[in-house]
């Protein structure tokens, strides 16, 4: 019995350990502009960006953004991936994938490879999408006004 | 061969049963060597040049946190391998450097395993673990490209070795952690913001990783790097790669 436990205390005090050591590599920190906070400037980072607050001049990722309610931005971005709960005023450059929630408004041209837009998005801009070429050569533009869906179809 | 620093607090009586065993243990391990204590007045860089000079190689530091940011701080330019023995309370930097305290530190003393550690450069010193700007007005500005300000007060942490540990409210009993990246330094904002007609409460973090970073105000602001308080009125900090090597241990968390 009494080896019994020991061995127990043993291999819980291992698995400790072996939590402790882990547990730093799961977490990992990325940019987070918090509520009540003003950033001015061009705004740049390597990692994923998460917008609460405000943002002014012009942002730029090659990962992913997070616009989240109550958040604005008035610059331009340049993103990877996108999600955008808040509000934008300027032009959006998305490599990947946008993200336009029913919060979200959206004052600016967007470019980008998918688009999804959830009912009550407020997008007022045009909209270019590489792939769908038209007569002349030229991406296809979709042209949208303030308060009306964009009508490019919602891609899941 | 081995120089040890013993903090001027390990003099109390409390302390001298376990330097004795440490020494032993030390002396087991065949890396016993010479032995300084550490005063107010000495200035630690001097010292340990000193002591290369004359054929050190591994500088062990004994002592607190506030022993390791005090030599550190000056003496990170050193050209030779550290070591860190923690003993005493107020010892939370020796866990991220898997150093256990107490005499199982001279095990991982005699294992040498050895890494580089990325340290922060604050105006005329260097700072190992953690900056610590308590609340007040000002303004920051990252890379000398985008500013950051807020309407009130806030307060700013720059996290190195150390992870960050904050609270949403009082009530609040979990602890949120934020552990530092590699390469980086990671600055943690908490605006605050004013509650009623008393006190203020703090507002959700910031976190900007960074590599050069400026904290400007109009009135002097206290600016705690390592436990050494100063007011200063702008403050720039940067990160300077791999600048000490260090003896870790195995369960270090970086």
């Amino acid at each position: 019995m009494i080896f019994q436990k020991s061995t127990s205390k043993n291999i819980e005090q291992e698995v400790e350990t072996v939590a402790n050591f882990t547990e730093p590599q799961a977490d990992e920190v990325e940019t987070v502009v918090g509520p009540s906070v003003n950033v001015e400037g061009d705004f740049a980072s390597e990692g994923n960006i998460i917008v609460k607050g405000t943002v002014a001049g012009s942002v730029h990722t090659s990962r992913f953004l997070s616009v989240e309610p109550g958040a604005k931005i008035m610059a331009n971005v340049r993103a990877g991936s996108a999600k955008i709960a808040g509000e934008v005023k300027g032009n959006l450059k998305v490599r990947d994938s946008l993200e336009l929630t029913s919060t979200a408004k959206v004052a600016g041209d967007i470019e980008v490879k998918v688009l999804s837009i959830e009912p009550g998005a407020l997008l007022c801009g045009k909209v270019i999408m590489p792939g769908l070429e038209s007569a002349d050569g030229r991406p296809a533009r979709v042209r949208s006004r303030r308060g009306e869906e964009s009508t490019v179809p919602a891609m899941e | 061969m081995y120089v040890y620093l013993y903090d001027n607090f390990l003099r109390q009586k409390k302390h001298d049963s376990l330097i004795k065993a440490m020494e032993v243990r030390l002396t087991d391990y065949g890396i016993s060597g010479k032995i300084l204590r550490l005063n107010n007045f000495t200035d630690p860089k001097q010292i340990i040049d000193e002591e290369i000079r004359r054929g050190a190689k591994t500088i062990v530091i004994v002592g607190n946190d506030a022993t390791f940011g005090y030599v550190l701080s000056k003496a990170a330019t050193c050209n030779c391998l550290f070591g860190f023995l923690p003993v005493g309370p107020n010892n939370t930097i020796a866990s991220v450097l898997g150093i256990p305290e107490g005499i199982d530190g001279c095990d991982v003393l005699s294992k040498r395993r050895k890494e580089r550690l990325d340290v922060g450069w604050m105006n005329n010193r260097y700072f190992v673990s953690q900056l610590h700007v308590p609340p007040a007005q000002i303004k920051v500005i990252y890379d000398e490209r985008f500013a950051v300000t807020t309407k009130d007060k806030m307060e700013v942490v720059v996290c190195n070795l150390q992870p960050f540990y904050w609270k949403k409210d009082k009530k609040d009993k979990t602890s949120e952690v934020v552990h530092p990246q590699d390469g980086k330094l990671e600055a943690f904002l908490r605006p605050l913001t004013r509650r009623g007609w008393w006190g203020y409460k703090y507002e959700e973090p910031s976190i900007f990783p960074f590599e050069e970073m400026e904290i400007l105000s109009n009135t002097p602001f206290t600016v705690e790097a390592d436990g050494k308080v100063s007011k200063e009125i702008k403050v720039k900090i940067k990160l300077a790669h791999s600048k000490v090597e260090m003896i870790v241990g195995r369960n270090r968390k970086f």
